[in-house]
């Protein structure tokens, strides 16, 4: 056995030099909050992909209408209620860019080739021969503006009359709240008829619609969170430093919650394009020759048997809209609770 | 000790919340004392006594519902214009009891501790301000790189002092420190209060030191108030009080503190306190008086003969 005061001596050890000026270090990167955020947010895929795809349909709804040679509005009876064709993959007999169409007998045709027509419409005709590819992004970007607007609206009253309410709180508060609740109490349908028989039918009456009700929830949300920071230490020592509410609401309460809010938002957007789409469907939303994607379903479900891509593709679209916002709302959700932060 | 400079007078000071309705709350009620230039003065009790209702009373945080507090012989409370209300928040400050809920996490440390800078205007340029921020960190022991953090990268000890800088910020004369220490842990704790300790003698501050921790209290102040259900029950100084406990609660209260000693911690008696037992009459008027010079009981005329009696 080694000896151990052999092979240890005292004359090894030596006091270890501490800085004190450095004792206080902090090694760790600074990240702020938005760092922190995207860094949790890359990390749920389903998120990052629906972000890919929005950003892909966003841009083709402005590209889109573009990049065929037919304009939306241009109608065309000789080609009316043609199917999808596109250059190159119309020879992929999987693929529903062919040009066939099934009759009800079960034979297959090539619609082109028995019309006798030599043009490509990517995702076909409707039945007065608009082009339905320039039609579905014209729809996507009037949809997407729609729901955009009615988000923003719902953020900027939202926002200010929760934190207003919220903030004062006592009689105004309450007050306050006796409005939202009327609000909340008539329906939503009612007031969108309404608004489309004292406006013209178009965008702003649906946009109007839908921010007379649709602010409530985020009032609601930023009210509650502003009643939570109210007493919290740092909003507390921002007065007795003399901090004026408007900074105190502003500097101290809204960039906490920038996360509910956001949230509340990416929310909204869907649920504003399925109205505006639900709403087209009944009838009440665009006039020709304008399109949504509402009305397009609507155009396209009259010939849902015969001609079953007119409905198909646009309802695609609103769906891969829809979800694609949800996921994006989802991981934002995770990536900004703060009760989620490890 | 007549010669000392009264900084802060608190009269009949009475903050009720639900006032008039079932569910009314004395929180506090008609506490008076005086709080000397340059001295450290304690206020203990037990949880819900309204210790920090007082603090937060006298700042301002909420509007007293009677009373006056006097701060230089100008009334704190009542309309206030701006200027005059912005006067009165450069001079007196508070430093809060929770250190992860008293920093803004979205602010970075240096905004957080240049907003009264920013609020009263102290700073000329943008560089000035960032000196002043360096060099208040600095005094509280912390470094320059610390700045551009956020608050969630610091310790509970370090937040407390970022607290205290932000306070020290506006460079007042009188803190309010609200349980600076009860969410610290022990070894943190020394070092807060060896800082506070530390800034009072150097830029000659005046404290409200409420907590409630008796050794703790013992170690900071020149004078404790003892504090019960909204009302304050005794007022001494920190020896006088510890010597001579009179009022049954501070001698309930005293007798909870644990000794660090296992023989003499085998011996010792806790005493504990009944309100009923003062047996007050309908008629007995239970007031504050002094039974020795500087020493004030909450009692009746006479528990104030006997009181006097066991002093003498």
């Amino acid at each position: 056995m080694i000896n151990k005061e052999d092979t240890i001596s005292k004359d090894m050890f030596a006091p270890a030099h501490v800085d004190p000026s450095k004792s206080e270090k902090i090694a760790k990167p600074s990240l702020n909050f938005w760092q922190d955020s995207w860094f949790r947010v890359r990390k749920n895929k389903a998120a990052v992909v629906s972000m890919v795809i929005l950003v892909i349909l966003i841009i083709m709804a402005f590209v889109g209408p573009l990049l065929t040679p037919y304009a939306y509005d241009t109608q065309n009876t000789k080609h009316n209620n043609l199917p999808p064709r596109i250059q190159g993959l119309e020879n992929v007999h999987w693929l529903p860019f062919d040009g066939t169409l099934t009759r009800r007998d079960g034979n297959v045709y090539n619609a082109y080739e028995v019309r006798k027509i030599d043009a490509y419409y990517w995702f076909g005709t409707d039945n007065l021969g608009r082009d339905l590819f320039a039609r579905t992004w014209e729809g996507t970007q009037v949809s997407l503006f729609i729901a955009f607007m009615a988000a923003l609206i719902d953020m900027l009253v939202g926002v200010s009359y929760g934190a207003i309410s919220g903030y004062l709180g006592g009689r105004t508060d309450s007050f306050m709240q006796r409005i939202i609740e009327v609000i909340v109490g008539i329906p939503n349908l009612i007031v969108v008829v309404l608004m489309i028989l004292v406006l013209k039918p178009g965008i702003m009456p649906i946009i109007i619609a839908l921010s007379i009700t649709g602010w409530t929830s985020m009032a609601r949300v930023v009210r509650g969170q502003v009643l939570k920071y109210k007493g919290q230490e740092f909003v507390l020592a921002a007065k007795t430093l003399g901090a004026s509410d408007t900074s105190i609401i502003f500097k101290h309460m809204i960039p906490n919650m920038f996360g509910v809010i956001i949230i509340n938002t990416m929310f909204s957007i869907p649920s504003a394009i399925f109205f505006e789409a639900f709403l087209s469907f009944i009838g009440l939303g665009l006039q020709d020759p304008h399109a949504s994607l509402g009305t397009l379903v609507n155009d396209g479900f009259v010939s849902m048997i015969a001609f079953p891509y007119q409905m198909i593709i646009p309802s695609i679209m609103i769906a891969l809209i829809m979800i694609c916002f949800n996921l994006v709302a989802d991981g934002l959700r995770d990536a900004l609770d703060p009760k989620m932060r490890d | 000790m007549a010669e000392r400079k009264k900084l802060l007078e608190i009269k009949n000071l009475k903050q009720y919340f639900n006032e008039g309705r079932p569910n009314e709350v004395k929180a506090v009620d008609d506490v008076s004392f005086d709080i000397y230039q340059g001295e450290v003065m304690g206020l203990v009790g037990e949880s819900g006594c309204g210790k920090s209702t007082t603090g937060r009373t006298i700042i301002r945080l909420y509007d007293a519902t009677g009373g006056e507090v006097l701060y230089d012989g100008i009334n704190v409370h009542g309309n206030k214009s701006k200027k005059q209300l912005k006067a009165f928040n450069r001079k007196m400050q508070m430093i809060f009891q929770d250190p992860y809920a008293s920093l803004n996490p979205r602010l970075k440390i240096a905004d957080v501790i240049a907003e009264g800078i920013d609020i009263h205007g102290l700073a000329k340029s943008k560089q000035e301000r960032m000196e002043r921020v360096y060099e208040l960190l600095e005094t509280v022991g912390l470094n320059k790189e610390h700045a551009n953090r956020y608050p969630h990268e610091f310790s509970g000890g370090q937040r407390q002092r970022i607290g205290i800088a932000r306070a020290l910020a506006v460079e007042p004369e009188f803190i309010i420190a609200d349980e600076p220490i009860s969410a610290l842990d022990v070894s943190i704790q020394a070092q807060v209060v060896n800082l506070m300790k530390k800034l009072q003698k150097d830029k000659g501050l005046t404290y409200l030191f409420i907590a409630h921790d008796l050794s703790m209290v013992k170690y900071i102040s020149d004078r404790i108030g003892v504090m019960y259900f909204g009302r304050m029950v005794e007022l001494a100084s920190a020896d006088d009080l510890y010597r001579n406990p009179l009022h049954p609660y501070t001698q309930s209260l005293l007798s909870a503190i644990p000794a660090p000693d296992p023989i003499s911690e085998r011996t010792r008696k806790r005493k504990s306190y009944d309100p009923a037992s003062h047996n007050y009459g309908d008629n007995e008027s239970v007031e504050f008086r002094e039974v020795t010079p500087g020493h004030f009981v909450l009692c009746s005329e006479k528990e104030f003969k006997q009181y006097q009696a066991q002093s003498k």
